[in-house]
């Protein structure tokens, strides 16, 4: 199993993937923090994950805190691309041929993808923490706020984070073996948290805490319960909820590629 | 001799296409087996279904017994190097290869070892998008050897090589029967293998032509045809031939070709009516020709022929 990994983490970082994404997911909690801080003078952004009230009892610093990584925790659609390109750039790129010869069994490739992405996708949360640490702990000492009370706050979220983005990487492993298309898969994927989510909250309210998303920030609050949502399942139902849609889209994928035809 | 490769009854059907159709031949131990036919005639989807990668419609294809997917290690036993396979561009030579013995549990110096067997050692650091077609065939042979397997399945491994690669590669070919090893080579062109195999599996649309040894086909290649006659004597020879009569047919303005006839026999036939001859040439098939025949008397597409008859040989008044 630790060949397997080291085999992946080395076709992984032999791409540009890995790294153009860290890129991109940096400058988005960039650009996250200086929009926090413009718009915190009046009135602030709403809640981070866009609903629900916001719970003024917790201290003045935790609540920027926690709206410094609810930026962060957006940013978990990354991580899910993140496992989509994992697994569908052997099929663009046709290595998938060589990948299948040295592992026949196509479970196990599929396994070995989804490992190497939830090792990724932790590794992506705790550089995002980092980034978001680093760049909120500046700007916010410069506006007269305190580092290390940031900082000390730390161990309360950067748990449900990279349990996160860990199961969004699987999640988004799932979806590639399913839909071996590249483009097809980020679409969809994009589609689906862009816009589809959305909608779908937005008509039943019901349906959010088993959605993706209401998953996601469930599975956040992994250490706190402060940010406890009514409507929303506790943080390890809501882990299983997410293990179990990368699961079960990995399960379909690993039936679909075991009859596929690699001509 | 044990079977290295066994193909029993193998079919596959791509929704109503029979790409390959009852198939069955052996490769065995020791010694390069030819897999020749045209192009589109199911060699590399015999090869992929053999090797787990295209699903079989019916029949077996074993490996020592064995189905790929059962192997253990398999890429250990045997080295595949499979047309239209692909590198990540921007992953380097020995990446890739490093990544393939780590999944594959080979060890790590076999990297150096495959890189400078087949030449690529000085760029072994440069990205694979950076590679010629050439440079790419040698990575894909690298990678089949990685394993050191004892049964190498090849897949028209010469497109791409230039003639030093491609003598480099009869050699290498040779070499691995030489120490025991099985080698299945896919090719649509007898004549680039002619040289390297010991046996040959001809197919055509699917199904088996011709199982034999190279040598029974040569002897069945190198039988006669027919006679080759120049004469000056051109009207008196086609009459008293086709008073016999004796099917002949004119292939240039002072020479014929007898179908069918031996030199004996027309040499007395000559000898009979005093006709005096300038050559006479027994025609016998090629390898080619066989291969030719036997590819073609199934019904594949006729090539496109212009209107006309044979260009005639240029001579210097004809040229414009």
């Amino acid at each position: 199993m630790i060949a397997v990994l080291r085999a992946e983490w080395l076709k992984l970082r032999t791409t540009s993937i890995p790294w153009l994404l860290t890129a991109i997911a940096l400058v988005v909690t960039g650009l996250s923090i200086l929009l926090y801080f413009v718009n915190h003078g009046n009135g602030g952004p709403e809640h981070p994950g866009g609903f629900g009230p916001p719970t003024p009892d917790i201290p003045h610093t935790v609540q920027q805190l926690r709206d410094l990584l609810g930026a962060g925790v957006g940013i978990y659609v990354f991580s899910l691309l993140l496992g989509v390109l994992i697994i569908t750039v052997e099929f663009r790129h046709k290595t998938v041929t060589t990948s299948f010869l040295v592992t026949p069994h196509r479970t196990r490739f599929v396994l070995g993808k989804l490992l190497i992405a939830a090792l990724a996708g932790a590794a992506l949360a705790l550089i995002v923490l980092a980034g978001t640490l680093l760049g909120g702990g500046i700007t916010l000492s410069a506006r007269g706020g305190s580092f290390s009370a940031l900082a000390h706050q730390l161990g309360a979220v950067a748990p449900g984070m990279v349990l996160v983005y860990a199961l969004f990487a699987m999640l988004g492993v799932g979806v590639g073996s399913l839909l071996t298309n590249q483009v097809a898969a980020i679409v969809v994927c994009l589609g689906w948290f862009l816009i589809l989510e959305n909608i779908f909250g937005g008509i039943w309210h019901g349906t959010v805490k088993w959605l993706p998303s209401g998953a996601a920030l469930a599975a956040s609050n992994v250490s706190a319960g402060t940010r406890e949502q009514i409507f929303l399942f506790n943080w390890w139902q809501g882990s299983l909820l997410i293990l179990a849609y990368g699961l079960a889209f990995a399960t379909m994928g690993s039936l679909v590629l075991a009859r596929r035809d690699i001509t | 001799m044990t079977s290295a490769i066994e193909v029993r009854g193998l079919s596959k059907r791509f929704g109503s296409v029979h790409a390959v159709d009852d198939l069955s031949f052996e490769v065995a131990q020791g010694r390069v087996t030819g897999f020749l036919g045209p192009n589109g005639s199911g060699k590399t989807t015999t090869l992929r279904m053999l090797l787990g990668l295209v699903s079989i419609t019916g029949g077996s294809a074993t490996i020592g017994g064995k189905r790929y997917r059962d192997l253990d290690h398999p890429i250990r036993h045997v080295g595949a190097a499979l047309e239209a396979t692909s590198f990540h561009p921007t992953r380097r030579a020995e990446d890739h290869l490093k990544s393939v013995a780590l999944a594959g549990g080979i060890p790590l110096r076999r990297v150096g070892e495959t890189l400078e067997l087949v030449g690529l050692a000085d760029v072994a650091r440069r990205r694979v998008g950076k590679f010629s077609l050439g440079m790419r065939q040698r990575l894909q042979l690298a990678t089949a050897l990685l394993g050191e397997p004892e049964i190498l399945i090849l897949d028209e491994p010469a497109n791409g090589l230039d003639p030093q690669g491609i003598q480099w590669l009869r050699s290498f070919i040779r070499h691995q029967a030489e120490v025991g090893h099985a080698v299945l080579v896919s090719s649509h062109l007898l004549a680039e293998v002619e040289e390297t195999v010991d046996d040959v599996v001809i197919i055509s649309e699917g199904r088996l032509v011709l199982q034999s040894t190279l040598a029974d086909m040569a002897a069945q290649a190198g039988t006669g045809t027919g006679m080759r006659i120049r004469t000056p004597e051109l009207d008196r020879l086609t009459r008293v031939l086709d008073a016999v009569p004796a099917g002949w047919r004119l292939t240039a303005p002072d020479t014929l070709v007898i179908d069918g006839a031996t030199p004996e026999w027309f040499g007395h036939f000559a000898a009979q009516h005093q006709i005096v001859l300038y050559e006479l040439v027994q025609e016998k098939s090629s390898l080619e020709d066989v291969f030719l025949q036997l590819t073609t008397g199934f019904a594949t597409p006729e090539l496109a022929m212009p209107d006309r008859g044979p260009t005639p040989f240029p001579t210097d008044a004809g040229t414009a």
